[in-house]
């Protein structure tokens, strides 16, 4: 028996010894610590005309008067953290030195085990965890023509299989994934436009739609967060105000018409605001362009802000995110197939759109035909069916506007925002520009009984073939 | 022992594991695969041999007997409750002031609902597979009499005068009138297509009976359903209306002024490509209310919102005040509170466009729901207490009650009936059918397209590949386990399969169910449902005249002429009992140039009748359709040398057919012989 223990005291040592390593390793994060984006840092070599450079930091919001743990110290700047569901990773975007583009990045939650995920020359922002290990973020297209406007794209978290899933000049940042799996983005359609707006599209880039828009002048910044009891708050700079940054939130269950400013008595200005303790919220606030933005309390019940939870002197807190676990959204399945060219878009009326309120008349049958506008050039006018249907079959992943237009081809509305159709996407509208609380009623559309229109009609039959990944 | 002979043993053991657990891995998953249809599914052998086995010990192991609570009434005086205990074939007493169940006293078969007599002695409880209705004298707690009705008693109310009983045959489609001086069923009067509810107005001049199923049209035309007014002085039907775009509704209420009656509603997209969920492209759900004046109109609101639904409402009550009417929402385990006055001022003001509006507007919703309240699962059948302060509300699938403090709108407590404490693996799957968590947004369950876990009589666009193409007739989900493969075209070999990956992309586009809840759904539709007893057809096991020579032409193997005919032209090659489906594929000369090139799978037979409309794309309204004007050619069974009178014989012999257990030994072993492929 003595010569066996030798050989089982061996084996058994090295396991202990890893599973200490392992407990001590997660040991290291406090249930409670926040990961912040501070700004002011002057790093060395930063030029008085750089930007400010940001570091990620972790902090204990218990222990205030601990020094935050730098968590980049190696980056040049480092912002946009996301804490994996599982809360044992950070994705981030970052640059390593003042001549870096933006990439993501990620790490362990207490800094270690760095590992880059995308590389390109093109800056990469907005990261997020998709549910099933995937990442999306913003990168510039090249699709997109001239121009320096963001698409998103989603990859492996390895950086591998990087996928366009958004098809149009219009600039797009990934905000936050919905409960529903849904990706909720901004949308931008020029940096001198007037306001910007909050869509959703599941993560195959599928059935993108609008989810909120607010008032004319208004931008929202940031990430927007969805709450317990199914608000999505985030910031929204106010143009018209000055560009002062408020809090806001909407209802998931009915976004375009919910809006609530929950820092309407408030004059200081807001970073970004993130879920927090018995339905409060954790807010970065400043009181004042005299101070610095520091992490508050904030009641949206009562619309009032604490006390300081966390100041970092010198420094703007424009960040926070939890270092906990949190729940998985749902893992939506695609429909996309690569191997297919066009998609189907099918409209059950033209004659629904915004104009009609939920009390007003529902349509007036004007508009007999469709002008579907591709970047370059017209793609084809088609005629609609008398109950104003169309179903058309068009090239993926091409964006395009559709206008409405009367017997003589006269405008009636439109164009509609830019509208694209993934590989093997079938999508469908209930009119054109209709109010989405709108759904479809119940008869049989005319157009869907026979073959779609392949679009652009130029093409006459449109040859399903395998068509090359990004 | 040597070290040498420690290794020596230990690297034998080592090499005997890896050479038993690659091929018996290999093994193990070729056997899974084949057995469940798809290739991911875990090698855990309780799937196939526990939780969807037939034998009798393991089912009475693996199973247990809940109550299954679905309708309640409750005492003048609030100190009892009566609960329908559907499964448990029970009415449970249930004393309001101690939370418990004092009294089981079993009924018939598949009890529906229980209404009491004026005086509160006695009570009436319909059960549905009995056809009849249990007199229970309340103060003896025992049946003291059986009632005879139609076919499928379901909902019931009694005349003002307390005289008359009104109960709804669902499965017959029509209205028992039964006299309750001496229990004589005194006139059947004819009602719409599956009809669920009767509810008699405060002055008790105004009987209503909705249905649950659309009046039966060709695909393409706008879904209607009927219900029927029955004038409650004459006891005659006064008048057969319809609410289109809307079917499955459940129940009805009175406000207690009698001005609005107010029914629950699905109102389903099956014309509509279903191509998406978002921005209710399958399913909303809501109310539809009546208005009892001269020219009174009917408006339908949704109780949806944008981005959440309120799935299969079930139940309406309304508060004595008149102010509040509560909706349970069975498959999302909640309650709507609705401000009657608020849609009151609605419809003041309303104009006909705003009331096309109102039917397909989300954000309706936020005019007249003022609150909703989270229940266990399955909510189901309410009760309001005499004063209106409790709601009483039975969670289904939680074998209790729970109770609904109707100012607060909090739930006070429940009352647990007394079901078994474990959730079974079955049970299990019969919640996540009934529940729409595992839809986008939560707009449907299975329970939706097959509401009384059978199918809606609806055709739907399911656009596989183009829209427009391959409609669809919803099939029925009672007794499938022995009948695979599923679908028309039958490509999905178990239910696995069906409910897998491909389910997931093209119809709920939601996350898929995780490898245990598809475990928990295969096993409660594989196992879990059941046919009800033909009583309308074939109550007794004796054929009729009829039906008996509607059999000989079934079976025969040749035409009037003397004329053998080919082994694939016989009804009964491809439609052998039990099942009366062999499980092969065959082209029946239905396709259409807007369906794929398939062939179909031969469905099953059993209580055939009520699950009109027929054949893929449900363009055969009635059985006699199927031969007459889609059968042209032989190809479904040689029958064109069939007179008229012989072709209702067959369609009587059909009709008769039911569930497996009833069938010969002889029709076993012939569908013994056929094995699937």
């Amino acid at each position: 028996m003595k010569i066996l223990k030798k050989p089982i005291i061996a084996c058994l040592t090295p396991v202990v010894l890893t599973c200490i390593f392992f407990l001590a390793s997660c040991s290291q994060i406090h249930n409670g610590s926040i990961i912040i984006t501070r700004s002011g840092i002057q790093q060395p070599g930063n030029t008085s005309d750089s930007p400010v450079a940001e570091q990620l930091a972790l902090i204990n919001p218990d222990k205030p008067s601990e020094a935050p743990v730098v968590l980049t110290k190696d980056f040049f700047t480092a912002r946009s953290p996301r804490v994996s569901y599982d809360g044992n990773n950070i994705l981030f975007e970052g640059r390593k030195t003042q001549n870096d583009t933006w990439q993501i990045w990620e790490m362990n939650i207490n800094g270690s085990h760095l590992v880059q995920i995308t590389s390109s020359p093109d800056n990469c922002t907005n990261p997020l965890y998709l549910p099933g290990n995937r990442i999306v973020f913003s990168k510039a297209s090249a699709s997109n023509g001239p121009g320096t406007t963001q698409s998103l794209f989603t990859c492996k978290p390895d950086g591998s299989d990087i996928r366009q899933i958004t098809f149009s000049p219009y600039s797009y940042a990934s905000s936050t994934i919905l409960k529903d799996g849904r990706i909720l983005f901004i949308s931008k359609q020029k940096p001198e436009e007037s306001s910007s707006s909050l869509m959703a599209l599941r993560p195959d880039g599928t059935k993108a739609e609008l989810f909120y828009f607010g008032a004319k002048g208004t931008f929202q910044r940031g990430n927007a967060e969805e709450t317990a009891d199914n608000k999505i708050i985030f910031t929204e700079s106010d143009s018209v105000s000055g560009n002062k940054t408020s809090l806001v939130s909407v209802n998931y269950n009915r976004p375009l018409h919910s809006r609530t400013v929950l820092s309407s008595g408030l004059s200081g200005d807001f970073k970004c605001a993130l879920p927090w303790k018995d339905g409060k919220l954790l807010v970065s606030y400043r009181e004042s362009e005299s101070g610095n933005y520091s992490l508050y309390e904030f009641d949206p019940q009562l619309k009032s802000i604490g006390k300081p939870l966390f100041e970092n002197s010198g420094y703007d807190i424009t960040g926070a995110v939890l270092a906990v676990a949190s729940e998985r959204p749902k893992k939506l399945p695609s429909e996309v197939d690569m191997g297919v060219k066009t998609g189907l878009l099918f409209c059950q009326d033209i004659n629904i759109h915004n104009d009609q309120a939920i009390d007003g008349k529902m349509a007036f049958n004007s508009s007999k035909r469709i002008e579907i506008i591709g970047m370059d050039s017209v793609m084809g006018i088609v005629n609609t069916e008398e109950d104003g249907s169309f179903y058309l079959k068009v090239i993926a992943d091409t964006p395009f506007k559709i206008r409405t237009l009367d017997e003589k081809g006269n405008v009636i509305s439109g164009p509609c925002d830019w509208v694209w159709v993934r590989p093997n996407e079938r999508r469908g509208c209930v009119g054109c520009h209709e109010d989405h609380e709108i759904v479809p009623d119940n008869r049989r559309p005319l157009s869907v009984i026979k073959d779609p229109v392949s679009v652009p009609v130029h093409i006459n039959k449109v040859v399903e073939k395998k068509i090359s990944l990004e | 022992m040597n070290m040498r002979r420690f290794f020596v043993i230990a690297g034998i053991v080592v090499i005997a594991a890896l050479l038993i657990h690659f091929p018996g891995r290999k093994l193990a998953r070729t056997h899974v695969n084949g057995k469940t249809g798809v290739e991911d599914h875990p090698l855990l052998c309780t799937s196939c041999h526990i939780y969807i086995s037939k034998n009798p010990v393991i089912k009475k192991l693996v199973n247990a007997d809940y109550l299954s609570p679905y309708n309640l009434a409750v005492a003048k005086d609030g100190r009892r409750l009566y609960v329908v205990a559907q499964d448990g074939n029970a009415l449970l007493v249930v004393d309001t002031e101690k939370n418990n169940v004092i009294e089981k006293i079993a009924v018939g078969k598949m009890p529906y609902t229980v209404v009491l007599n004026n005086d509160g002695k006695l009570a009436y409880v319909s059960n549905q597979w009995s056809d009849n209705v249990s007199v229970v004298d309340i103060g003896k707690s025992r049946v003291i009499d059986t009632l005879q009705t139609g076919n499928g008693p379901a909902g019931m109310t009694l005349s003002k005068d307390g005289n008359f009983l009104y109960v709804v045959n669902a499965f017959s489609s029509d209205v028992s009138v039964i006299d309750l001086s001496n229990g004589e069923e005194i006139k059947r009067l004819g009602a719409g297509n599956n009809p669920s509810s009767a509810e008699v107005s405060p002055d008790g001049n105004t009987i209503i009976v909705t249905s649950r199923r659309a009046i039966i049209e060709p695909y393409g035309k706008p879904v209607s359903t009927e219900y029927t007014v029955i004038d409650g002085t004459t006891r005659r039907v006064q008048e057969h209306k319809s609410i289109e775009s809307a079917h499955i509704m459940e129940n009805a209420a009175f406000t207690p002024s009698g001005d609005l009656a107010i029914v629950t509603l699905v109102r389903p997209k099956n014309l509509v490509p279903s191509i998406q969920v978002e921005q209710g492209w399958m399913m909303t759900y809501g109310i539809g209310i009546i208005e009892q004046k001269e020219n009174g109109r009917t408006i339908q609101l949704l109780l949806d919102e944008p981005n959440s639904y309120y799935p299969d409402p079930f139940d309406i009550v309304i508060s004595p005040d008149g102010k509040k009417a509560f909706v349970s929402h069975s498959a999302v385990n909640s309650i709507s509170v609705i401000d009657i006055d608020s849609i009151r001022a609605m419809l003041a003001d309303a104009t006909p466009e705003m009331i096309n509006n109102w039917g397909n507007n989300l954000g309706i919703s936020f005019r007249f729901v003022t609150a909703r309240i989270k229940t266990g699962a399955c909510p189901k059948g309410m009760a309001l207490s005499p004063d209106g302060k409790i709601l009483y509300v039975t969670e289904q699938l939680e074998d209790r009650i729970a109770v609904i403090n109707t100012s607060s709108l909090e739930t006070m407590s429940t009352i647990n009936l007394g079901g078994p404490d474990r959730i079974t693996v079955a049970r299990h799957g019969r919640r996540l059918f009934s529940n729409a968590g595992h839809t986008f947004q939560n707009q449907f369950a299975c329970y939706t397209c097959h509401p009384d876990f059978h199918e809606d009589g609806l055709v739907y666009n399911m656009a596989s590949k183009d829209m427009g193409r391959n409609l669809t007739n919803t099939q029925s989900l009672r007794d499938i386990g022995d009948t695979a493969p599923y679908k028309w075209n039958g490509k999905n070999a178990t239910v696995y399969k069906q409910d897998g990956i491909r389910f997931s992309t093209v119809l709920t586009r939601t996350e898929q169910f995780s490898y245990k809840d598809l475990d928990a759904i295969s096993s409660y539709i594989t196992r879990g449902i059941h046919y009800p007893p033909n009583l309308q057809y074939n109550p007794d096991q004796e054929l009729t005249v009829s039906q008996a020579r509607g059999k000989a032409i079934f079976e025969r193997s040749k035409d009037f002429k003397g004329s053998e005919i080919p082994v694939n032209g016989r009804c009964v090659t491809c439609h052998p009992g039990p099942f009366f489906t062999n499980r092969q594929m065959f082209d029946v000369g239905t396709l259409v140039p807007s369906d794929d090139s398939i062939l179909f799978d031969t469905p099953h037979l059993n209580n055939i009748f009520a699950s009109a409309p027929y054949l893929h794309d449900g363009r055969a309204q009635t059985l006699e359709e199927i031969w007459t004007k889609y059968g042209t050619t032989d190809k479904h069974g040689i029958v064109n040398d069939l007179s008229k009178e012989q072709l209702n014989d067959l369609t009587d012999y059909l009709k008769s057919l039911r569930a497996p257990e009833y069938e010969s030994k002889s029709s076993r072993e012939q569908q013994a012989s056929f094995k699937f492929h």
